[in-house]
């Protein structure tokens, strides 16, 4: 999109304006956060998180970089040296997922391709592990981060009936969700369950149901705070190249 | 002593079925010319071990390289997508797909330099990675009695690394994100290097900035100007956005040959 559209229609917002937002605040101030490789989106939002609200969040990163004043972000990774630029330490990512084993860390943005509302999450293959029929990335640090993270935050992209699945090809990991951010609402995992937390006003409940492969059970049924305008200026600051669009702009 | 040869020579030290650690991380310092070579020279059923790697082990397994991956992910990041030749090579039984997770081989590469078997790992108790690999299992944890979750050591015969600096000796320095690589050296047998500059060991000696890899851990030292590419180097270049297209849209393994062939003037001086 055309820097100039958005700037001129701050108010206006997509999915991915109101998924980073949803992310960003989540994040509270003295978090320690981090994120992983192909992240752009949980990237964009702990920066948000501490240009607005969680000024001393930590931002932790693969390549090390300990609060980074990140200046341009790459369209091709959330790995790179960038993240170390200005950076006040080197704390690489085998200290953070230590950090993580001892109970240090805060919050974790991870993803995955399949989630069934038990909390299952599978980044690894569709069909059977040994003779998949799609093997996927991998689950990254997601196998030991999400049972040991305080909060893992999930988010992705695609909300739709192959991705919400009654039941997981694989248990990659499991149970301990935070939330899960998709581009139609927020989960939340409740005694076990994975229950609807708040629908986007982008969407519906009846277009969640039809897009989730199982039955979408709330307690209290309500909306997702939409960006507000100081959000959205600090967004286009923070990321005036919409990378944070880009896993939409893929499909 | 002088470590510094032709990639040619250093490649040589790898032998088929050898267990190998790559350096860098997704398409952040991969080792891509000593990955060329490795190509070039046919080497065979190679397991590799990486924690998250991109188009290094993407273009081995197009190599036809390589018997297992150790990984926690294999894939390019966002605007590249997937890594289609590793996919498709597991998904045809040509590969096997190792799945850890990051931390997991961290601690199995660990296991290794501290000279033990195994490894505990906290977090790996839920899912289906522990029973599905035999790399992982549960033991008795002797003081309290409680079960641990253990990873199997990893110690590979031969980790390739690209650096920005080195000495003829092998001192060696990363500028930027170091990533495992200095994990992923001192678990191995051999240590092969590439550099983008060869300084004097005067540069290390003099300075308060030390290397990061010592001498004594390294077998071969190569002199390799974009050693890294088209991958990135920090503070040297960034990726080449167009021959990591140019590779991906490769159909078969002429064209790899000729895709090869466009590095080896560089890679092999």
């Amino acid at each position: 999109m055309d820097n100039n559209v958005i700037k001129e229609s701050y108010l206006s917002y997509r999915p991915c304006d109101i998924m980073v937002c949803v992310m960003a605040r989540l994040i509270e101030n003295n978090n320690t956060v981090f994120h992983g490789v192909s992240s752009h989106m949980p990237m964009i939002a702990t920066v948000l998180a501490k240009a607005t609200h969680a000024p001393d969040a930590v931002h932790l990163n693969i390549p090390g970089g300990v609060d980074p004043e990140v200046t341009t972000l790459q369209k091709y990774t959330s790995a790179g040296s960038e993240l170390t630029q200005g950076s006040v330490c080197d704390f690489p990512l085998s200290d953070i997922f230590d950090l993580s084993m001892r109970g240090g860390l805060d919050v974790a943005f991870l993803s995955g391709i399949q989630f069934d509302n038990k909390g299952n999450v599978n980044a690894s293959v569709i069909g059977d592990y040994h003779k998949p029929k799609v093997r996927m990335p991998g689950g990254a640090g997601s196998a030991v981060l999400i049972p040991t993270a305080k909060r893992a935050i999930i988010w992705r992209t695609k909300h739709d009936k192959r991705t919400f699945v009654p039941k997981v090809d694989f248990v990659t990991t499991r149970g301990n969700i935070d939330k899960i951010v998709t581009p139609l609402c927020v989960f939340k995992m409740h005694k076990g369950e994975l229950l609807l937390d708040s629908i986007h006003p982008t969407s519906s409940i009846e277009e969640i149901s039809e897009n989730t492969g199982f039955d979408i059970r709330y307690i209290e049924l309500k909306y997702t705070k939409v960006p507000t305008e100081t959000e959205m200026r600090a967004l286009i600051r923070i990321d005036p190249q919409d990378y944070r669009n880009i896993e939409f702009e893929k499909k | 002593m002088s470590k510094l040869m032709n990639i040619q020579s250093a490649i040589a030290l790898i032998e088929n079925g050898n267990t190998v650690g790559i350096g860098g991380n997704v398409l952040h310092r991969a080792p891509m010319a000593l990955v060329r070579e490795m190509i070039r020279q046919q080497k065979r059923k190679l397991k590799i071990i990486k924690t998250a790697g991109a188009m290094d082990v993407d273009m081995l397994c197009f190599g036809e390289c390589v018997e297992s991956v150790d990984a926690g992910f294999i894939s390019y990041e966002s605007e590249f997508s997937l890594a289609d030749h590793y996919r498709k090579a597991v998904q045809e039984g040509k590969v096997k797909a190792n799945e850890h997770a990051c931390y997991t081989v961290m601690s199995a590469l660990r296991a290794a330099v501290y000279g033990i078997p195994f490894m505990p790992v906290h977090g790996l108790m839920e899912g289906d990675l522990i029973e599905v690999n035999d790399y992982f299992t549960r033991i008795n944890d002797p003081f309290s009695n409680e079960q641990v979750t253990v990873v199997k050591a990893i110690r590979p015969d031969v980790t390739i690394i690209h650096v920005q600096e080195a000495d003829e000796n092998g001192n060696a320095i990363m500028y930027g994100p170091k990533f495992d690589d200095i994990l992923l050296a001192k678990a191995a047998k051999k240590v092969i290097i590439s550099a983008e500059n060869i300084v004097e060991e005067s540069r290390f000696r003099l300075s308060r900035e030390k290397a990061d890899i010592p001498h004594f851990m390294v077998s071969a030292v190569v002199h390799i100007k974009k050693g890294a590419a088209p991958c990135s180097c920090a503070e040297h270049y960034d990726i080449d956005r167009q021959s990591i297209l140019d590779f991906k849209a490769l159909k078969d393994k002429e064209q790899l040959a000729h895709y090869l062939t466009q590095y080896e003037k560089a890679d092999c001086r």
